[in-house]
């Protein structure tokens, strides 16, 4: 069995060199983009809208921005990242337009440690599972990225724009409204 | 994570059309030859407009909206090319060359004319044209070197990827 940091690497790795072929044009290197990347980005659409039908719309509109943007992707090993940001732009902008959405209360960039409490991770996930969606849509989008999808801070620092101190801080306020989204829900 | 819904099979096959749609070099080629033809045109007509004496003022409005019509053409190819069918690294060292080709044979044209007749706009528009010339060579070379730097990078990757396996 590989070392879990050498199976990251590699899938860095892959990454990057899946991204350099799409910046040299070759057509196969874009089926096996969408190969690699269709069905997390889906995932992560799919949970955010709720809707099978609006998750095709928009994973549409994903494509196309990557397909007319990887040109000017600048450094191809931050490829997870980039895709997130595009599919949590078109998002945003999708649900934006349906909602007005309250504005983002950046936290300066507290020093707060996005892991400091050792949650057992597999309990953590079957509640994320239950209590997500009652969590308003900004902190759902950011436990979704980093528990479902697995992005790293400096992956969730690239897709959100910010840096990765207002990710950790983010991510702790989330963290304290999921615990209180559990702990409501047992305590009914 | 029982929730979460598996993507229809036929999805990403449609994405891969979508894909192959959105890469049609038809399109490419075709804007890069209307930036080229409607610089050339623009040129032509901006000489003769500049370089002609006691025009009337009809005709050198008509000269102005050609000029206009001319750079809105080039505007919006090269907006095609930079935001709707972007060109990859390979096909902008292609797209160099014809631009150079293009521009290195329009300026040649320039000159004769300038040389065997007395043409007032002949000049002018070879000075024009040069100019042109030496933006397509920047472009080319900076897209050979750009691609070049890829084609370096992707063959250490896979080198890399294929120790790693071993």
């Amino acid at each position: 069995m590989s070392h879990p940091d050498h199976a990251d690497e590699s899938s860095r790795i892959a990454d990057e060199l899946l991204a350099i072929r799409c910046q040299l044009g070759e057509p196969d290197a874009f089926d096996a983009l969408i190969a690699r990347w269709h069905r997390p980005l889906w995932l992560y659409v799919r949970r955010m809208t709720g809707h099978d039908q609006e998750a095709e719309d928009l994973l549409q509109e994903i494509w196309l921005r990557v397909i007319r943007g990887i040109a000017k992707l600048r450094d191809g090993s931050r490829l997870r990242g980039w895709l997130f940001g595009i599919a949590r732009r078109v998002l945003m902008d999708r649900l934006r337009r349906r909602y007005v959405a309250p504005p983002l209360d950046d936290l300066d960039a507290v020093d707060v440690a996005a892991d400091v409490d050792p949650i057992d991770r597999e309990a953590d996930l079957a509640a994320l599972d239950l209590a997500l969606d009652t969590l308003p849509l900004a902190e759902r989008d950011l436990l979704t990225l980093f528990y479902l999808r697995d992005l790293s801070l400096a992956e969730l620092a690239d897709a959100l724009s910010v840096p990765v101190g207002t990710v950790k801080s983010r991510l702790f306020r989330a963290r304290n409204l999921l615990r209180a989204a559990i702990q409501e829900r047992n305590d009914r | 994570m029982t929730s979460l819904h598996a993507p229809a099979p036929e999805l990403a096959a449609r994405f891969e059309r979508l894909a192959r749609t959105e890469l049609s070099r038809g399109a490419r080629i075709a804007h890069v030859l209307l930036a080229l033809v409607a610089s050339a045109l623009t040129i032509v007509v901006a000489s003769l407009w500049l370089t002609e004496p006691s025009l009337p003022l009809r005709t050198s409005i008509a000269f102005a909206l050609m000029t206009a019509i001319g750079l809105s053409w080039v505007v919006y190819s090269v907006w095609v090319l930079s935001a709707r069918r972007v060109m990859f690294a390979r096909q902008r060292v292609v797209a160099g060359r014809v631009a150079v080709t293009f521009c290195g044979v329009f300026s040649l044209g320039c000159v004769t004319l300038a040389a065997a007749t007395d043409a007032r706009g002949a000049w002018p528009a070879f000075a024009m044209s040069l100019a042109l010339l030496t933006i397509a060579i920047g472009l080319w070379r900076r897209a050979e070197s750009a691609h070049a730097s890829l084609l370096a990078r992707r063959d250490a990757l896979e080198r890399t990827l294929a120790g790693g396996a071993r």
